[in-house]
């Protein structure tokens, strides 16, 4: 609508009230089931919640923040470990997709016999729920009876024990896994974007002697800029908090190898301690990665124009 | 200067390399797909597989797979079909309305405090929805909801709502205010300008909204495992994982990947038929800025 900033606050409450009316439903559904929740977890991070022995997970207490205190300073916390996964998985799965993706886009891009068979097929990861590909692909990097040990046997390779010898091995699977399921949209996007540049851009580059690779550096790459680094500091957000593949694949195995905030957060509560689940310490790695996160964000609104597209 | 017979070298070797890198891409994009669809066919003792699979003698080929997994497993597979459709379906219509709602209240007005309202809710989205599976277990079991269907399609419809709404909110600024201002002369008041006029003119993106709403809990575990106890709840995704971990090592790889055709298929198809415009919608944001 038009711009209303010189019109008085009360003009524009009685143009504009109705707007109210159409967020109550949302403002409702998320003070309850977003807000609400937030804050509780806070508060659950300040008790001894589950850590505090048997009694604790009826009878809990405010103990302040000595769950940080001790997350920060104690040498057996996994906190620093958590950090540098959550960091190591999400930076080094988003540098992978940024190169997959424009790699192959910069070849799609060009005229080439097939482009739509190649541009259909590498799309079909994309049309598959990545909760139902996960788990066949866990079952694919078993190391007995996974098909991708089946296959290295079959030319001669050992099997691999991909998710339970060692780090390497875990994660490698895991970034595999993750790049086959992301890799599609990237590469569309960035495609989109390519297309998109003027073609007399190209053909005066040429003319004037240029190089296809001065070509990509002078033309392709400054047009793609804003693109890349909107949709990486998007995929980094994503990835952080990107709980299936790691969950259903590695667990956060070996030991704590591949272990990330949030599923060391979910396995705290529902999984690895059985009867008597540590709901406090739960509580505090999804308050730290909130955090986390904010401050991420808070650097993406700052590099991008997400939110002025949002206000406007 | 290059001579014009290396030119032409240089030529064919760009050529033939672009077509291997992207057939290398296509076959590690279908690699694990073509083994869903053929290991679901194929006839496999329990806990065995080879390479051999991956070229099936044509008389081998069985449905025996889709035959358990459809009419003899337990839960039946119309008992954890029907819930999902229960759940989803419900979350779907709910979250649809929200978005459409928000994104015509952030779009079409400018109203006091709107700055602080997208703030907020993009505050409140960046906690992972993951984690709030913990406080809402304590939340519902305080309500007596655990292990019910209102119990989960609550928590369910909000799960799209923040990102739907933007959404629909980019969408509807492409639609210029004239066309409200129209029906606004001719008479309707902005309700019915929105449902009349409005809505309409946003059936993609709502359809987009739905689809993101359902497709979240439809392939729900984080919290339908912590919800659900009782067998005649369980979903389609609860089904799938069981088959898969009934203890490693006894894995029926048939099963599985017959499971997991049946459940991607409707979703598969929705794509293959919306794929232009479920890109266009989702990368929008991205390639506009």
């Amino acid at each position: 609508m038009a711009d209303l900033r010189d019109q008085t606050l009360s003009f524009r409450l009685r143009r504009e009230w109705p707007a109210y009316l159409y967020l109550i439903p949302t403002v409702v559904v998320l003070l309850l089931l977003n807000a609400y929740p937030i804050a509780y977890t806070i508060y659950i991070s300040l008790t001894d919640f589950g850590t505090g022995g048997r009694g604790s997970l009826i009878n809990y207490h405010y103990i302040g923040f000595s769950n940080y205190v001790t997350a920060f300073t104690s040498t057996s916390s996994p906190f620093w470990t958590l950090v540098g996964n959550s960091f190591f998985w999400a930076g080094g799965c988003v540098a992978l997709f940024l190169l997959v993706g424009l790699g192959l886009a910069s070849v799609l891009n060009q005229p080439i016999r097939g482009k739509s068979v190649y541009r259909t097929l590498i799309l079909l990861p994309w049309a598959f729920p990545a909760f139902i590909t996960l788990l066949v692909w866990t079952s694919m990097w078993g190391y007995e009876y996974g098909i991708i040990n089946e296959v290295l046997n079959s030319v001669g390779i050992h099997s691999v024990n991909w998710l339970l010898s060692s780090p390497t091995a875990a994660w490698s699977a895991l970034f595999i896994t993750n790049v086959w399921l992301s890799f599609p949209f990237y590469t569309v996007v960035f495609l989109a974007t390519m297309q998109a540049i003027p073609k007399d851009l190209y053909e005066a580059a040429s003319i004037d002697g240029a190089g296809s690779f001065s070509q990509f550096r002078r033309i392709t790459l400054p047009y793609l800029m804003p693109t890349i680094i909107f949709v990486g500091l998007m995929g980094f957000l994503f990835t952080f908090n990107n709980f299936y593949p790691i969950y259903l694949i590695t667990n956060g195995g070996p030991g704590l190898s591949t272990q990330i905030f949030i599923t060391q957060s979910y396995s705290e509560a529902f999984g690895a301690h059985g009867a008597s689940p540590l709901y406090s310490l739960a509580a505090m790695y999804s308050v730290l990665d909130f955090l986390i996160i904010i401050l991420l964000t808070v650097v993406v609104i700052w590099r991008t124009d997400l939110t002025r597209n949002w206000l406007k | 200067m290059i001579r014009p017979r290396r030119r032409r070298w240089v030529k064919l070797a760009k050529r033939v390399t672009s077509h291997v890198v992207l057939i290398i891409a296509c076959l590690f994009a279908i690699f694990p797909i073509y083994f869903i669809v053929v290991t679901s066919f194929s006839t496999l003792p329990i806990a065995s597989i080879t390479a051999h699979v991956l070229v099936p003698n044509p008389s081998g080929l069985t449905t025996a797979s889709y035959n358990y997994v459809l009419f003899h497993q337990f839960p039946s597979f119309a008992t954890l079909l029907t819930n999902s459709l229960i759940f989803a379906g419900s979350a779907a219509a709910i979250g649809l309305a929200l978005a459409a709602f928000t994104g015509f209240a952030l779009s079409k007005f400018n109203f006091p405090g709107r700055r602080t309202f997208v703030y907020f809710i993009l505050l409140i989205s960046l906690f992972p929805g993951v984690l709030l599976v913990i406080p809402f277990y304590f939340m519902f079991s305080s309500l007596g909801l655990i292990d019910t269907y209102l119990g989960l399609i609550i928590p369910y419809s909000a799960g799209a709502v923040v990102f739907s709404g933007i959404l629909v909110k980019n969408y509807m600024d492409s639609i210029p205010d004239d066309i409200e201002e129209a029906a606004l002369v001719d008479g309707m008041s902005r309700t019915g300008a929105f449902f009349r006029v409005l809505v309409p003119l946003c059936y993609p993106v709502l359809g987009l909204a739905a689809f993101l709403a359902f497709i979240g809990p439809y392939t729900d575990f984080a919290l339908a495992h912590v919800f659900i106890t009782s067998n005649n709840l369980w979903t389609l995704a609860l089904g799938i994982y069981n088959i898969n971990s009934t203890d490693t090592g006894t894995q029926n790889y048939g099963l599985v990947t017959a499971f997991a055709v049946v459940m991607s298929l409707p979703i598969v198809i929705f794509y293959m038929v919306f794929q232009r415009y479920i890109i266009g919608g989702l990368t929008l944001g991205a390639v506009k800025s």
